[in-house]
């Protein structure tokens, strides 16, 4: 190692800097404990969504009358629903809907706000004065009853709560991505890019993206945890995506009627949002630390 | 100072424009027939020609246009319809449910104040302890909770003696009785108090190093009074103008709160209106909340300059 950098010393390699700097971000992520748990906590999450065909004792949709509001045991490890269906199961395939939604919200949520406030911190001026205004218009409108109101318009199909969680959510990715332009657009690299004649699109995805990215990627995985939420909270409000395979939420509240005869229904499916939101959040956190030391525990 | 403030109050005019414009869109796309809603079955049996008279009179056969500019005048006046269905009007509907959020919000608010802003004057004090850790993991726990299955879990454990014990009443409001208030409250707390603990640590860290708390210490003074007089006074701009962008949270978080424990608030009329396509309630509810939300940050902004002489001049 050290020889070969000393053969050539005159030239710098960059993709060895590349490396080092994810090393150094590798490090400083692994070091901390709870950013590892998220990432586990994650990964688990992904993978019963994943194999959960496989992985499910039981058909997640199918009902056996005969075991109906069975207490955790052996047969049923996590108990089972007033249909007699293991809740196991439906936990498993309930990871399905509620990773996909998050994801994908989370990724129109977060290409939006990247896009308009690179826009805004950009052009400055009229743009910005307009499209910060939009922002803050879908700031003041209270989330979840947007949300309640916008399924009752367009169904809770799967697309509709793409749309609106990443309609209401986008504001503030906007507004740290304008941040981060309105600063990064003032230093000397970028002035020389644009000396050099380089264009706008150029100079903003090969120049300011790469450079405002971390505090993006933070917020992207705080995002999913709260898009996460808010789906379960609108799926226990009865208002989620109806289809037969179970969501988290609509489990918890269709467990409302049981809570003094059969304590697991409730407390199981809430217990499974509250790990996976906990998971990305956990995550979102340790990224934060790993990437921009400086800019949190100040 | 008084162009400050007219410069903000007029910034208000266009965020409102647009909170309106928004709002109509959706109460115009709602699928909401008013006479469906309110007739049932009955609806079949009327002739077209009356169906189409009611329509008209309602102004629901208008253009686009037409309604838009009838749905401004009407918002620019405050008034804000007559529901379709409950024979009220919407600011009627407002004016008896709001107070009653309003009570479960400032129960929230004060559960989180109480909780959260000693628990980050407490990590800040300890940085990098122990101390410090757990409870900034504590907080993440607190802000990845889903605030439904955390009512379920304290109606579980604290109101009925099955699984635990009857400490407080399942649901339901008394006029005067805070004892129905502390659930609720303690459950619409807990998020914000989460958020609350971390921008009070980060904020107070921010103030511990300039210089100002240098001198004090300096100048000999208790490490309490420094603590509480200098150091969290500079640290409340940060934590006030989080509870003020918190406001749309309580206001949402109120309706799940509310339709758990039966509190006959805002949040409690928001499902039951989806449900009926009672369009002026919902739509109602939602320009309100949204002026609240808007009204307290300019309250907010406006004490933050009368406080502090730099943000007028900016």
């Amino acid at each position: 190692m050290i020889a070969a950098t000393t053969s050539r010393p005159a030239v710098i390699d960059l993709s060895e800097i590349r490396i080092s700097n994810r090393r150094r971000f590798w490090r400083a992520f692994r070091r901390n404990r709870v950013a590892l748990l998220g990432l586990i906590l994650v990964i688990l999450i992904c993978l019963s969504a994943i194999f959960a065909d496989v992985l499910a004792p039981y058909d997640p949709i199918e009902p056996h009358y005969t075991a109906r509001l069975q207490a955790p045991s052996a047969e049923f490890p996590l108990g089972s629903d007033e249909l007699g269906r293991d809740l196991l199961s439906r936990l498993l395939y309930g990871a399905r809907i509620s990773l996909v939604i998050g994801f994908v919200a989370q990724s129109v949520a977060i290409t939006t706000g990247i896009i308009i406030g690179m826009i805004s911190g950009w052009y400055g001026g009229l743009i910005d004065d307009l499209l910060m205004r939009i922002a803050d218009v879908f700031f003041a409108i209270p989330g979840l009853m947007f949300l309640i109101v916008w399924v009752t318009i367009f169904d809770p199909n799967p697309v509709s709560i793409f749309l609106a969680l990443g309609l209401i959510s986008w504001p503030s990715n906007a507004r740290m991505m304008r941040s981060q332009v309105l600063h990064l657009k003032e230093l000397d690299y970028v002035l020389a890019a644009r000396s050099l004649g380089a264009s706008t699109p150029r100079i903003l995805i090969q120049h300011i993206l790469p450079n405002a990215i971390a505090p993006m990627i933070v917020l992207a995985s705080l995002g999913v945890a709260g898009v996460i939420l808010s789906e379960s909270i609108l799926s226990f409000l009865g208002l989620g995506i109806q289809i037969p395979t179970p969501s988290w939420g609509t489990m918890v509240n269709s467990s409302r009627g049981y809570i003094t005869t059969a304590w697991w229904y409730g407390v199981f499916p809430g217990l499974i949002i509250m790990l996976t939101v906990l998971g990305f959040n956990f995550l979102g956190d340790g990224l934060r630390d790993a990437l921009q030391p400086n800019q949190y525990n100040k | 100072m008084t162009t400050y403030i007219l410069r903000r109050l007029i910034q208000v005019v266009p965020t409102m424009l647009g909170i309106f414009t928004v709002l109509f869109i959706l109460a115009y796309l709602m699928p909401s027939d008013p006479l469906r809603a309110v007739l049932g079955e009955q609806y079949r049996r009327l002739p077209p020609e009356v169906v189409e008279g009611i329509r008209e009179e309602l102004g629901l056969n208008d253009s686009f246009g037409e309604r838009y500019v009838t749905f401004l005048g009407q918002m620019a006046r405050g008034d804000l319809g007559r529901s379709y269905i409950l024979e009220q009007d919407v600011a009627d509907i407002i004016a008896y449910r709001f107070p009653r959020t309003l009570q479960l919000m400032a129960g929230g608010l004060f559960v989180a104040l109480i909780i959260g802003i000693p628990a980050g004057i407490i990590a800040a004090e300890k940085q990098y302890t122990w101390i410090d850790h757990a409870l900034m993991v504590l907080s993440l726990l607190g802000v990845s909770i889903p605030i439904f299955w955390l009512a379920l879990l304290a109606q579980l454990t604290l109101t009925q003696s099955r699984y635990g014990i009857a400490l407080f009443p399942v649901a339901g409001y008394e006029d005067g009785n805070l004892s129905h208030l502390i659930l609720p409250a303690l459950v619409l707390g807990t998020n914000l108090s989460a958020t609350l603990a971390r921008v009070t640590r980060s904020a107070m860290l921010e103030v511990r190093g300039q210089d100002f708390i240098v001198t004090a210490h300096a100048k000999g003074l208790a490490r309490r009074v420094v603590l509480l007089r200098h150091q969290l006074r500079n640290a409340l701009i940060p934590i006030i103008t989080i509870v003020g962008l918190d406001i749309g949270y309580l206001l949402g978080g109120s309706v799940v709160t509310e339709t758990i424990f039966n509190w006959p608030g805002l949040g409690r009329a928001v499902v039951p209106a989806i449900e009926r396509r009672d369009t002026p309630v919902i739509i109602g509810i939602l320009v309100f909340g949204a002026f609240l939300f808007v009204i307290i940050n300019l309250i907010t902004d406006l004490v933050y300059a009368l406080v502090n002489p730099r943000i007028r001049y900016q």
